[in-house]
């Protein structure tokens, strides 16, 4: 990664952090805020591929770490494992998919990284991450932090590709059309 | 559809951030100096930006509040109203407790609770995880005196415990946290018992400690011992019995302890600055 895509990636991560801390924390549907710092993670696997999505997921879960109870590393274990599959997945499937399409995978990956980040916690015996609300903080979490999923698309989007973005992941390569 | 393949560089990045994040969670988990000074510093450069950011959002928060609870509202005011007419009936009683309660400072030596040392603070945000709803933040930290496991009180009592103090802001873990133990003792009598959280907008539950023989009735009310490896000074209210269950299997009995505090709503909260006589002792060890 550039340094001029490192300071706008650090850039991204700290609006969106302090967006989900004083922001979102208070605007709640059902007792749920969105993780948009996952969203962020899935969006930078997208757009960055494999190992800019893990790098950067490990960063925006560390960021989220400093802020929980739960152990440091915590978040950041389980972001860099999802910015990393689905930069995978993004390798996998075809360049210009529709939104829809992404926007389902991406949600998919938010209710997978909500569940890794349970299963590493009780892994580690860390108390009141599985409890009764856990499917209602899957389905609502998910679905909220949905809505703003094409947003942090378009944010690392502009991070990875600078102002390419056109609604496809990845400009196209001229080599590539012949 | 040929599948890409990867480069093994792109692998190593990942196994490289997953072994740096089981390092991070093994090492704080164990309480490593460094990362905890490492997060207390990482937390203090982001909070003028946080400061900046709370003027701007607190007001879009508050009109969020007040469009998504009128409902409630309006069923906590008919509650509060219903309380109110039970509160005036048992006025009485009240005031037996009340002075049972001042009796049992006096026996206790504790007269000198209302000189304690106390630092208000604002309640600056809520939870933000949506694993943990037992937490809120303040906007005060060491730098105030306030110190890892200190009470924390808000109209009518206990409520909770500080957590991980950083400069200007620490954490309070409530004692709705089913996790959270505390040594109760119920006025009137020399009954001590554990209370435990037992969820969000639950009863408190006291399942340990008060034999089937004692003499405990509904409506008693329940303070911090102040026992000596207690973390919080004794005679706080916490609670009064909404219930007494008999646990035929222990012989024990079970209280079903209704909250003093106010948990809701919070926008000032009080930290006692009080540090047990064991943990001073350590610290100056």
């Amino acid at each position: 990664m550039s340094m001029f895509r490192l300071i706008k990636a650090l850039f991204v991560i700290t609006l969106v952090l302090i967006l989900q801390l004083e922001l979102f924390s208070n605007i709640r549907f059902f007792g749920v805020m969105p993780e948009l710092m996952l969203g962020l993670a899935i969006a930078s696997g997208w757009h960055g591929g494999s190992s800019n999505g893990a790098l950067t997921g490990f960063v925006c879960g560390f960021a989220v770490d400093l802020y929980l109870a739960t152990p440091l590393g915590l978040s950041a274990l389980s972001y860099a494992l999802i910015g990393y599959l689905l930069g995978v997945l993004a390798e996998i499937v075809a360049e210009d998919v529709e939104r829809i399409v992404r926007l389902i995978i991406s949600i998919a990956a938010i209710v997978l990284g909500l569940t890794l980040f349970v299963f590493f916690g009780e892994l580690i015996a860390e108390p009141n991450l599985y409890n009764k609300n856990f499917g209602k903080i899957l389905v609502v979490g998910a679905l909220y932090t949905g809505l703003f999923i094409p947003v942090l698309h378009y944010l690392m989007s502009w991070v990875f590709h600078g102002n390419t973005y056109q609604g496809s992941q990845r400009p196209i390569n001229s080599s590539q059309l012949t | 559809m040929a599948l890409p393949r990867r480069s093994s560089g792109s692998r190593f990045t990942l196994a490289i951030l997953l072994l740096s994040s089981i390092t991070l969670i093994s090492l704080d988990a164990r309480g490593y100096e460094p990362l905890t000074n490492l997060r207390k510093a990482a937390t203090a450069v982001v909070q003028p930006f946080r400061n900046l950011a709370s003027t701007i959002f607190d007001p879009i928060g508050d009109a969020w509040e007040s469009l998504s609870q009128g409902d409630s509202l309006e069923k906590e005011n008919a509650l509060l109203r219903d309380q109110l007419g039970e509160l005036l009936e048992y006025r009485v009683t009240t005031e037996g407790a009340v002075e049972e309660l001042a009796a049992l400072r006096t026996q206790l030596e504790l007269e000198n609770l209302g000189g304690q040392k106390t630092v208000v603070a604002e309640v600056t945000a809520q939870s933000v995880s949506n694993f943990d709803p037992y937490i809120f933040e303040i906007g005060k930290g060491t730098q105030s005196g306030i110190r890892e496991g200190m009470a924390v009180i808000s109209v009518g009592g206990l409520i909770g415990r500080i957590e991980d103090p950083g400069l200007r802001s620490a954490r309070v873990r409530l004692v709705t946290d089913p996790n959270v133990n505390i040594g109760v003792l119920v006025v009137g009598t020399n009954q001590v018992g554990i209370l435990t959280g037992n969820g969000v907008g639950q009863p408190l539950l006291v399942a340990d400690g008060i034999p089937v023989s004692a003499d405990v009735e509904k409506g008693s009310i329940l303070v911090t011992s102040g026992s000596e490896r207690s973390p919080y000074p004794g005679g706080f209210a916490v609670g009064t019995i909404l219930e007494v269950l008999v646990d035929e299997i222990n012989l024990e009995k079970e209280l079903v302890v209704a909250p003093t505090g106010q948990f809701e709503n919070l926008e000032f909260v009080t930290v006692v600055l009080y540090q047990p006589l064991n943990s001073q002792n350590e610290r100056s060890n």
